[in-house]
């Protein structure tokens, strides 16, 4: 998209809009370094967004003594990485709960988000599947994760497999409700030009399918991966013995505020850091041909 | 050689929820076209000129009689020109133009590179449809149609969303890739400016789908609106609607008595 300038002459060609957000972006940004230049930069008023926060909440801590201070939650943090002595017989477990959540997570994702988005593409493209799917589909969105905690707790008892399935569930409802609205919305006049060309099944299921349900897949996808994590917590919190959820759990039992505190810092920690590092660089790149975007930080300022 | 066959075709639109009166759209088109020939099909609004192009195309289907585009006996290979461009937003240019085209080689690339200088778009070849104004969105579909080498060539008032500058620039490439290639061509209009600038015949569609008059268009190419002989003819299509205009007044007023 950098040489987009060299057609800026060319008649008609919009080349404000063809500009990509990011370029527009940093258009935006650049000015003096002024307090005024500052506040109109995201990344400044991110920072202060988190300063305030840890200041709000370090100064609770001082009002409050059954909330720990971010210090506390740190260091507790760091014994649990290094293994070293919470005191008594109690010592750090970092990488053991959190492989094993991950993993989960992974599998669960593995088979939730495929089926969901077959779920869905079928139910998008007939009325009949939509008619058999739509009730159960509404059914599982309609669920908390707590419910599935205690049916997994049931079914499997304390083991890997309700984490599991309580992914599986919620990313299942998410893909398929997002993808079924997806295909019904493909425009008819690009169904129609494909069919007047000739153009093969094929090429049009990979251009025009994909294509056309890009967005709505990435809603549902985005979904499934938030509430997915989400019920894992929970899930794990109520019916498991190991993982992120249960260790949190595990200090909240034992009154041990600043770790159970530490290991939901964590549970959110990751999934931004999923967010930020996989999903949104992912959309970037999926909706590169879309040049007017949802409007930007910058640009709401 | 090309040709397209309507036989006694008839499309009527059953009561929809917003509609609950069913609609005649076409009622009984008979027509026949042969070879290498530009046909402009003008007729108002609501005469079905779309809904014919679209049964040509395959893409409706007829509540009776029948629409076949045939090149040596075989269905022909169609190129469609829609009044909105019809681009994959997500794809660049020249991968809308491959979309539509079989093969998928350099050759090929290189082929729709060609049509694209031909619409004078060899530049944006890699940008997306978004990126371009409305008028250059068009001059991609009128590429793309041409691209597949169609046997037969469509187009549904493609220059009816445009504004007149834009729109007359349009015709002047349309009429310059034609006169290179000579497809049979069906173009639907409601421009008799157009039609007569375009067109070797004009066949006129008056309200409710029915075939009122079918003329030759005799003049020499490339034909400009300003030329006498042009605005001649505009004359003479313009008063044979006015007598269809009559036909149809004097027949509801006939048929209300």
């Amino acid at each position: 998209m950098s040489d987009i300038r060299a057609y800026e002459g060319l008649a008609g060609l919009r080349t404000d809009e063809a500009r990509p957000a990011a370029a527009r972006a940093a258009g935006a940004a650049a000015g003096p370094l002024t307090l005024r230049g500052l506040l109109r930069r995201a990344w400044f008023i991110r920072l202060l967004a988190v300063g305030l926060l840890v200041f709000i909440w370090q100064w609770v801590t001082w009002t409050n003594t059954r909330v720990p201070g971010i210090d506390e939650i740190v260091r507790f943090m760091i014994t649990e990485m290094t293994g070293g002595s919470h005191g008594g017989q109690l010592t750090g477990e970092f990488w053991e709960p959190l492989s094993l959540s991950l993993q989960r997570y992974g599998i669960g994702l593995a088979i939730g988000v495929p089926v969901g988005a077959v779920v869905g593409l079928i139910m998008g493209a007939s009325r009949w599947a939509r008619g058999l799917f739509n009730d159960t589909v509404l059914v599982l969105l309609a669920l908390p994760a707590v419910v599935w905690a205690f049916l997994a707790a049931l079914w499997f008892g304390l083991s890997a497999w309700g984490p599991i399935l309580a992914v599986v569930l919620t990313a299942v409802p998410f893909m398929a409700i997002n993808l079924s609205a997806g295909v019904r919305d493909i425009d008819q006049g690009l169904v129609q030009m494909s069919r007047s060309f000739g153009v093969p099944l094929g090429r049009r299921l990979y251009h025009l399918l994909l294509g056309g349900t890009l967005p709505s897949g990435f809603t549902g996808l985005r979904l499934a991966f938030m509430t997915g994590w989400n019920s894992l917590l929970i899930v794990e919190w109520f019916g498991a013995t190991s993982g992120v959820g249960w260790r949190a759990r595990f200090w909240y039992d034992a009154l041990r505020y600043p770790g159970f505190v530490a290991w939901i810092f964590l549970f959110v920690l990751l999934i931004t850091v999923v967010d930020r590092v996989l999903l949104n660089p992912l959309e970037r790149r999926a909706f590169e041909w879309n040049q007017r975007p949802t409007l930007t930080f910058e640009e709401e300022l | 050689m090309a040709t397209v066959l309507i036989e006694n075709l008839t499309k009527v639109y059953p009561p929809t929820s917003n509609n609950p009166t069913q609609v005649q759209a076409l009622g009984g088109v008979n027509m026949s076209v042969t070879g290498n020939v530009f046909v402009a099909i003008v007729g108002p609004s609501g005469s079905g000129k779309t809904t014919l192009l679209n049964i040509v195309a395959g893409v409706e289907r007829p509540t009776s009689g029948a629409a076949r585009a045939l090149q040596e006996g075989v269905p022909a290979q169609i190129g469609y020109v829609f009044q909105e461009p019809r681009l994959l937003p997500w794809r660049t240019v020249v991968d809308n133009m491959l979309y539509v085209q079989d093969r998928k080689s350099d050759r090929s690339r290189r082929e729709a590179e060609f049509y694209l200088q031909m619409v004078g778009l060899s530049e944006v070849a890699d940008l997306y449809p978004a990126q371009l104004s409305a008028g250059m969105q068009q001059r991609v579909g009128i590429a793309r149609a041409f691209l597949v080498n169609p046997d037969v060539l469509l187009l549904d008032e493609p220059f009816s969303h445009l504004d007149a500058l834009t729109g007359r620039s349009l015709r002047d490439y349309l009429q310059r890739i034609w006169l290179q290639t000579r497809k049979t061509a069906l173009f639907v209009t409601h421009d008799v400016t157009e039609a007569v600038e375009l067109a070797d015949r004009i066949v006129m569609l008056r309200p409710g789908g029915v075939a009122y008059d079918d003329m030759p268009v005799d003049l020499p190419r490339p034909r400009r609106p300003g030329d006498p002989a042009v605005r001649e003819m505009q004359d003479e299509v313009l008063r044979r609607f006015d007598a269809m205009g009559a036909a149809v007044r004097f027949g509801a007023a006939e048929a209300a008595r």
